[in-house]
């Protein structure tokens, strides 16, 4: 240090060389979309997704598949588990960045619409490069807001009552369709009586089975731009919840948290939940038991509320393909070969060809078909009602603080007040 | 530091006899010497480029745009809006919000004294000559060396969950509570055993500073009749009280600072990110979720500077209270 005169010139440049290097390096680093179209004409699209290893492979098998009649389009894939897919999808999409396309939900296309992310595909539909026609039970209309085409619908899935079927059996409960919520709460008490076991999880915290409760008496958890419930409605829903904790109808709360990620159904804590249909393939893998599906109990013995809800693809604003996009969604959505290899991985898939292209073998995916068939047949369907921009925070919220009712962490009155304040935030209402 | 105050005549008197050794006898004009100065300076710009560019671009700029952040409204997507100081009330009112800053104050209050008894334990056990000390040293060093990453939080993840390995123990004598991870209750001790185990940083230290203290202070006490205790509380703490004090401050602004442990046990992927019911939702945890979950980056970076600004005061606290328990060596204050 202190002979600083004999510093050579050649240190000096060297020392130059590497710092430029290091900048340069920086910045190749630093833009990790490439959209240009390299000089064969080929171009490359980033496709994103949330899941886990199993959807992984069907998926990039079906990517392959598309690699062989487009070779002209290569797709880069990314996924994540659900809540980093967003974390990461928001911060690449504040950057400018996002993927060309992704994998999306009803709860996210309000807020991601109004951020000016989302492509409008009905120019691509209208050019010819989409097909919408050819899709079941009115799905085709699932991504349309305001006229806009924001996302295209994958598969569909309803909310249902997923049960361990030798413990219903065992205390001899059979739950038909209209069955009430008198009916239910009976049959969780003897469920109990019988068993030993809880009959439910607990209902109380599952945003999409309280939107179902409340579109039964004709109000609904969302409207366009706020909650389509007062405080008193809550307060009602929740003190139900917390006696049933209290009760033994609904398992022991703390227990479910203790094996999560495993759910309590398979976890053999509870001998059912409200979920999603398709999640029955999931505690087949998890558990040892047989699950079945029950159907949502009414408030009038006629009504469920239900609707199919739905993952879609949707493509980002900024994308420089989008003829290229909106022929990758055409694909996944109507070629009968991906539906073979997707199965019911994200739920009964949209379009009629890959409905037929696809006929489960096993017992699971045979009765999330059925049970599907069964709502179409009961008539019970209807419009799905919209999710306003910040409806992803209200679901989280509703969903923890449920979780620390049940915990006994805090009173109904204390729940609903917290519940409120941060929806009101996140809606700016 | 005292330390550092040591050091400082030593290296005034290593540039100052410095010149002489290459200057030839005749003296240089002020000209020439000044573009020498000039070469020399350039050259040592030139060494700390990387440095400073990274400085610039990586932590001087954002931390100015978190500064700005920190009193609007930005939600990453529109253009940030400016509100003042409604982000700081808006925390202040917060019970999520005060939630987090009581469970950070507990984890430091709790976690740091346990981690540092438990560092000055070992390392008194490792001052002494054994055989295999070496292989000791290096192995209570190690978990703090791998301790940072996220592969020991989801391992501490895999050992605390339900019907894991410390589950299955606590049933074999009887106690069943379950996971610690999915509990409320538990999940911040799992925290707190967690930092305790990774007392390997500060126990360097302390053995360093213990190999310091004078083997005839000991001697002499011991001719004056002290006992083992005796000669810890008299001799050995107010020797490294200097070498507590640095450790003290250094763990405790970690502490104030954890985030990746406790992200990962309490959830991170999937689920609640700040544990069950938020039980090990820590304050950066918090700020995590509002700034990424939530895209509130505005009230983020506003956290963020109150947690500097904590932090900030307990550190002055600290050095206003050495002169009270923190002794130097005569005339190296």
């Amino acid at each position: 240090m202190v002979n600083g005169r004999n510093v050579e010139r050649r240190t000096i440049l060297k020392a130059a060389g590497a710092t430029a290097a290091t900048l340069g390096l920086a910045a190749t680093t630093g833009c990790g979309g490439d959209g240009g179209a390299s000089a064969d004409g080929t171009v490359t699209i980033r496709y994103a997704w949330w899941g886990a290893e199993d959807r992984a492979e069907r998926i990039n098998k079906t990517i392959e598949l598309f690699h062989k009649k487009y070779p002209k389009i290569k797709v880069k894939t990314d996924f994540q588990p659900y809540l980093d897919f967003w974390k990461k999808f928001n911060t690449q999409a504040s950057g400018g960045n996002p993927p060309d396309v992704f994998q999306n939900a009803i709860g996210f296309l309000r807020k991601y619409d109004a951020k000016n992310i989302l492509l409008d595909l009905s120019e691509q539909a209208e050019a010819g490069h989409l097909r919408m026609e050819g899709f079941r039970a009115g799905l085709e209309k699932f991504g349309e807001i305001d006229g806009k085409l924001l996302g295209v619908p994958v598969g569909s899935n309803s909310m249902a009552l997923v049960i361990d079927k030798p413990v219903y059996t065992r205390a001899g409960v059979k739950p038909e369709q209209g069955w009430t919520w008198d009916d239910y709460h009976a049959a969780m008490k003897k469920i109990r009586e019988k068993t030993g076991r809880a009959g439910d999880t607990g209902p109380y915290n599952i945003m999409y089975l309280y939107d179902l409760y409340l579109r039964q008496s004709g109000k609904a958890f969302f409207t366009e731009d706020a909650l389509g419930f007062t405080e008193a409605d809550l307060t009602d829903w929740w003190t139900k919840a917390k006696e049933g904790v209290e009760d033994g109808s609904y398992a022991n709360q703390k227990k479910v948290a203790q094996i999560k990620p495993k759910s309590a159904v398979a976890g053999e804590i509870s001998g059912g939940e409200f979920t999603w249909d398709n999640f029955t393939v999931r505690y087949t893998s998890e558990g040892k038991s047989e699950y079945g599906l029950a159907p949502i109990p009414t408030t009038d013995g006629k009504k469920t509320g239900q609707y199919l809800g739905s993952l879609m693809l949707s493509a980002s604003k900024r994308t420089q393909h989008p003829k290229e996009v909106a022929q990758f969604i055409d694909f996944m959505v109507h070629d009968p070969e991906v539906a073979k290899i997707m199965g019911y991985d994200r739920g009964v898939p949209a379009t009629q060809a890959q409905y037929d292209a696809y006929k489960p073998t096993d017992e699971v995916n045979k009765a999330i078909a059925a049970y599907e068939e069964s709502l179409v047949k009961a008539g019970v369907l209807e419009p799905i009602t919209p999710h306003p921009n910040g409806a992803d925070v209200c679901e989280s919220a509703f969903l923890r603080i449920g979780e620390e009712l049940g915990l006994g962490k805090r009173s109904v009155a204390e729940a609903v007040k917290q519940f409120f304040t941060e929806s009101k935030t996140a809606l700016g209402t | 530091m005292g330390t550092t105050v040591t050091h400082a005549p030593a290296m005034e008197g290593l540039s100052q006899d410095s010149e002489p050794r290459h200057g030839p006898v005749k003296p240089e004009r002020p000209a020439a010497l000044k573009r020498r100065r000039r070469r020399e300076n350039l050259a040592g710009y030139l060494f700390m480029s990387p440095w400073i560019a990274g400085f610039l671009l990586l932590t001087a700029g954002p931390m100015i745009a978190s500064l700005y952040y920190a009193f609007t409204d930005y939600n990453l997507f529109d253009a940030p809006k400016w509100i003042g100081l409604d982000n700081f009330s808006e925390m202040f009112g917060d019970p999520r919000w005060r939630h987090s800053v009581q469970v950070t104050l507990w984890y430091v209050a709790v976690g740091t004294p346990l981690k540092l008894i438990a560092a000055l334990g070992v390392a008194l056990l490792l001052a002494q000559s054994r055989r295999g000390q070496a292989f000791y040293r290096a192995a209570f060093y190690a978990p703090s060396l791998i301790g940072a990453s996220v592969s020991v939080a989801i391992v501490w993840k895999a050992i605390f969950s339900d019907d894991a390995i410390v589950d299955r123990t606590q049933k074999i004598f009887g106690i069943d509570v379950g996971g610690w991870t999915g509990d409320p209750d538990m999940i911040i001790y799992s925290l707190v055993a967690l930092t305790v185990w990774q007392f390997g940083a500060p126990m360097v230290i302390f053995l360093a500073g213990l190999k310091q203290v004078p083997r005839e202070l000991y001697e002499a006490a011991e001719v004056d009749g002290a006992g083992k205790f005796r000669r810890f509380w008299n001799i050995t703490l107010p020797m490294i009280s200097p070498v507590l004090f640095f450790n003290v401050l250094l763990e405790t602004i970690h502490s104030f600072q954890i985030f990746s442990s406790a992200y990962i046990v309490g959830g991170g992927a999937g689920g609640n990110a700040c544990g069950p019911a938020d039980g090990s939702m820590v304050y950066t945890c918090y700020l995590y979720v509002q700034g990424f979950e939530n895209s509130r980056m505005g009230l983020a970076s506003a956290m963020a500077w109150l947690l500097l600004v904590a932090v900030a005061l307990v550190t002055a606290v600290l050095f206003w209270s050495q002169k009270r328990w923190v002794h130097y060596e005569e005339g190296a204050r």
